[in-house]
């Protein structure tokens, strides 16, 4: 008996012995080159396109397809974010905007080819672009801010040159070509997947990949991973060159504690969703890169249903904002990582800017507060539910706690409501909350595109309801504006309007905190709010 | 022979007599789903220049632009034709992804339920074997800890131990490392595709994965496992062919393994049985804290975002588990007691 023992012993201790030396050794190269990004939420199609499509979708797309243009980049504070003013040609060699605005020429990069060899052509530009705004997709929405409509304003000139008609000059319209939407697509290839049903290929689109970018996707498991390989031919990147990393392993790790153990044993190398507390407990020690960018493209809220008794009220509204503890919120929600916007001062009560969001001259003054209600013919309070995301939780909870608390001490009785997303979702685009917190984000960040989308009409975004025929006006005009100082005028006075009617109460921009092994370089705060690959590199 | 064709024909009996009450689950999750609030249309369509007209595409595309007698006749149309509709968080096949998913949860749960039958048939029957001595009260302070210790402490706490300070652990992350070559896909059992494809390194790298989440689910099943061993083996070994046995001058081992142990095995087959079936879908913190790629924590997102077909498929396939179960179970009473098939 015993020699056979001794000979399985021998080949498990030799199989133990292979895995813990040998494999490590094979893998440690594949490591030095990959790049392994964690994150909460999963890459849920290949094409950003597609309604429902997540932020990591388009992260992974800004990576595996291009664009025409796309944005710098600029140092805010020391960190490094997207530049909306610098617009780089990505597909496009050069560009050029006709004096009267109305014509945007495009020469593309003669060199430029799609993963499967066949170069890029004005024709693939034209197909993309025209699905854009003709196909049931995302992209239909977006182009519209910049006056992109119709398939009639893409003009193939030459292989080599494409042209945009606009109706009228538009700021907008450049910025957005380099927005996650229009991407360009292998139009051949996908022309080839599409169907009498589906002439936009974008069934086959959704799970395969036909673009010209730095990453090719290799494997694609939604809700687990999503890994791509570099594509050695893309000359895109910074001095013409490659990506840097060989690999790229975007994981979806749903427990925010297990996502901070990866990063600080060394096994993930970028996160960027990690609770504060761990964000904060991983900056202590030191050991790993930590770089914490205010989301200047995004605002926390607190909004009131302007057309819910009583927030009806501008009173009620100015109550509310004079009664919220916002220094506790900032500290128990966010660990004071973000940019607050409260506590300003404004000397002789005018918006010393006409910028969005700006901080607002509002602090924690009960005394205020009474008076405010008193003077809304509610002296004695009222009752009212506050409802979060249960999403948004980890922040929201502690959040709301505080408004209950501090609403009490005037009389407002706060019923806290915690929903689920997407009856969250419901209930707001339904305009059924009173009382609730939000956050907005945009991707081109102009004080008018934020009071044109969250300020007016009966769209899901106005989450406060606001209906004010002169922020209207103003926001409107403001849009096709070309002169620099009559805009910042034009914004000044759409702030004092919104500090005047309090119509909901902007509380702070979250900081997005990146935590990268230490060796890690090249992070860009982007609009989407995700990491762009193709920036990042190893020292 | 006569015997087991007899159990088959149950068996296939058992099996049609319970297709009405799949239906049952089928419709009334199908409206259960439409009942809840929350619209996924809106939810879907959230881009940041999602507006009424994304929402509207989206309705169509999920078909709720229908009626809803509509909706349901369509659905329960597409299910016979094994198509469970298609989930717009993960954009695949609901059928596609319960397929890949439902391996991961039952390679977990099978080998926490093992794992937890090992651990408790064993301390059941010591336990019984000393009652009220400090042994049985040992044994029910150690259950108590597993049951009231929620999994997605004690999981954290694993990991915490055996990932982050002592580093024995791989990365619990999935079903195996991301850099790691995966098994050509045949039964879709990690632990098997390895052996087939002869690959013992691959299966070890997998198998040392799969470790700590089933010892977090086990911990939390052992309990109820070896209470049943427990108060069943008490019952039978105060029984009278156990009096007897011992008055014949039996081994101790024999009386208490081969007599007391395979009459007290029934209840815990059946709790087992029944145990298998929760675990299945209760697993969903162990599946989220270890990233395992299974059909609980998709399940879970998916209801979280009112993405119905995820949910309505996911229902289906538990309620088909439960059926199956049953049935295994009652096949396994079979054999421990014959006398169980004629019932």
């Amino acid at each position: 008996m015993y020699p056979v023992i001794s000979r399985h012993l021998i080949s498990a201790s030799a199989v133990l012995l292979s895995v813990t030396l040998i494999a490590p050794a094979a893998y440690a190269q594949s490591r030095a080159e990959t790049l392994r990004y964690v994150t909460a939420a999963t890459v849920n199609t290949l094409d950003p396109n597609i309604p429902g499509s997540t932020r990591e979708a388009f992260a992974l797309s800004m990576s595996s397809y291009d664009r025409l243009v796309s944005f710098g980049r600029k140092q805010l504070n020391g960190k490094w974010v997207f530049d909306l003013d610098t617009i780089n040609g990505e597909l496009a060699e050069s560009f050029s905007v006709s004096p009267d605005g109305l014509k945007l020429t495009f020469k593309l990069r003669p060199d430029a080819k799609f993963h499967d060899g066949s170069p890029v052509t004005a024709e693939d530009v034209k197909w993309s672009l025209d699905r854009c705004v003709t196909a049931p997709v995302l992209g239909k929405a977006q182009l519209l801010t910049g006056s992109m409509t119709s398939a009639d304003q893409f003009k193939v000139i030459d292989p080599l040159t494409f042209e945009v008609t606009l109706p009228r000059p538009d700021k907008l319209a450049l910025p957005n070509l380099a927005t996650v939407y229009p991407i360009i697509l292998n139009s051949k290839l996908a022309k080839s997947h599409a169907t009498p049903e589906d002439p936009w290929a974008l069934s086959w689109l959704k799970e395969n990949e036909a673009g010209s970018g730095a990453y090719i996707v290799e494997t694609f498991k939604p809700g687990e991973q999503a890994i791509a390989k570099r594509n050695e031919a893309w000359n895109r990147g910074s001095s013409d060159k490659p990506a840097s990393f060989k690999r790229l392993i975007i994981q979806s790790v749903p427990e925010a504690a297990t996502r901070a153990n990866l990063v600080e044993r060394g096994d993930a190398d970028l996160v960027i969703d990690l609770q504060a507390s761990d964000v904060q407990a991983l900056e202590a020690k030191g050991k790993l890169k930590v770089i914490s960018t205010p989301q200047y493209n995004a605002v926390t809220f607190i909004s009131m249903n302007n057309k819910i008794p009583p927030f009806d009220n501008v009173n009620v509204r100015r109550a509310v904002a004079a009664a919220l503890p916002y220094d506790d919120m900032f500290k128990a929600a966010l660990f004071g990582r973000g940019a607050p916007l409260f506590g300003a001062s404004w000397t002789d009560g005018k918006p010393p800017s006409g910028g969005y969001p700006i901080p607002q001259p509002v602090k924690l003054d009960l005394e205020k507060a009474r008076a405010y209600l008193k003077e809304a013919g509610v002296p004695e309070g009222f009752a009212t539910t506050f409802s979060f995301n249960v999403g948004q939780a980890s922040t929201a909870e502690p959040m709301a706690a505080l408004v209950k608390e501090s609403l009490e001490k005037i009389g407002i009785k706060v019923d806290i409501q915690k929903l689920p997303d997407a009856q969250m979702s419901t209930a707001i685009n339904e305009k059924k909350l009173p009382f609730f917190t939000e956050g907005i984000v945009a991707w081109l960040p102009s004080t008018d595109y934020f009071y044109r989308n969250f300020y007016t009409g009966n769209q899901r975004w106005n989450y406060s309801s606001t209906d004010n025929a002169e922020l209207e006006k103003i926001a409107q005009a403001a849009r096709f504006e070309p002169d620099k100082a009559k805009y910042e005028a034009e914004g000044k006075e759409l702030n004092a309007i919104h500090f005047e009617q309090m119509f909901q109460v902007p509380l702070w921009q979250p900081a997005q905190d990146a935590v990268m092994a230490a060796n890690l370089d090249g992070y860009v705060y982007q609009f989407t709010r995700q990491v762009d690959y193709r920036n990042l590199s190893r020292k | 022979m006569g015997t087991i064709g007899a159990t088959l024909i149950r068996a296939g009996r058992r099996f049609l007599s319970s297709l009405p009450a799949l239906f049952g689950v089928l419709v009334f999750t199908f409206l259960l789903m439409r009942v809840l609030p929350g619209d996924p249309a809106v939810f879907f369509a959230s881009g940041p220049s999602a507006g009424k007209e994304e929402i509207e595409i989206v309705r169509k595309q999920l078909g709720l632009d229908r009626s809803l007698p509509e909706q349901l006749g369509i659905y329960l149309y597409d299910v016979g034709r094994g198509n469970l509709g298609r989930s717009m968080m993960t954009g695949q096949p609901v059928a596609k992804d319960l397929r890949q998913r439902l391996p991961a949860s039952l390679e977990l749960t099978l080998t926490a339920l093992v794992i937890a039958l090992i651990a408790a048939v064993p301390l059941g029957v010591l336990a019984a074997l000393r009652p009220n001595s400090l042994l049985d009260h040992g044994v029910r302070l150690f259950c108590s800890l597993g049951v009231c210790v929620p999994t997605f402490v004690s999981g954290l706490l694993l990991i915490y131990v055996f990932y982050y300070l002592l580093g024995l652990a791989p990365d619990p992350t999935g079903r195996l490392d991301v850099f790691a070559p995966v098994p050509p896909a045949r039964t879709g059992f990690l632990m098997v595709d390895f052996l087939l494809a002869g690959d013992f390194e691959g299966w070890w790298a997998a198998a040392r994965q799969l470790m700590l989440p089933a010892f977090t689910m086990a911990l939390f099943v052992i309990a109820p496992l070896a209470r049943i061993t427990r108060a069943s083996m008490l019952v039978s070994l105060g029984s009278d062919f156990v009096r007897t046995a011992r008055s014949i001058g039996l081994s101790r081992w024999q009386i208490v393994v081969t007599y007391a142990l395979r009459n007290a095995i029934l209840p815990v087959i059946t709790i087992a049985g029944i145990v298998f079936s929760t675990m299945l879908g209760a697993n969903v913190l162990v599946e989220k804290v270890f990233s395992w790629p299974g059909v609980a924590s998709y399940a879970l997102d998916a209801l979280l975002v009112s993405d119905y077909a995820p949910v309505q498929g996911f229902v289906l396939l538990m309620a088909s588990i439960f059926v199956v179960v049953n049935l295994l179970v009652d096949v396994l009473y079979g054999i421990a007691d014959p006398r169980a098939t004629v019932a």
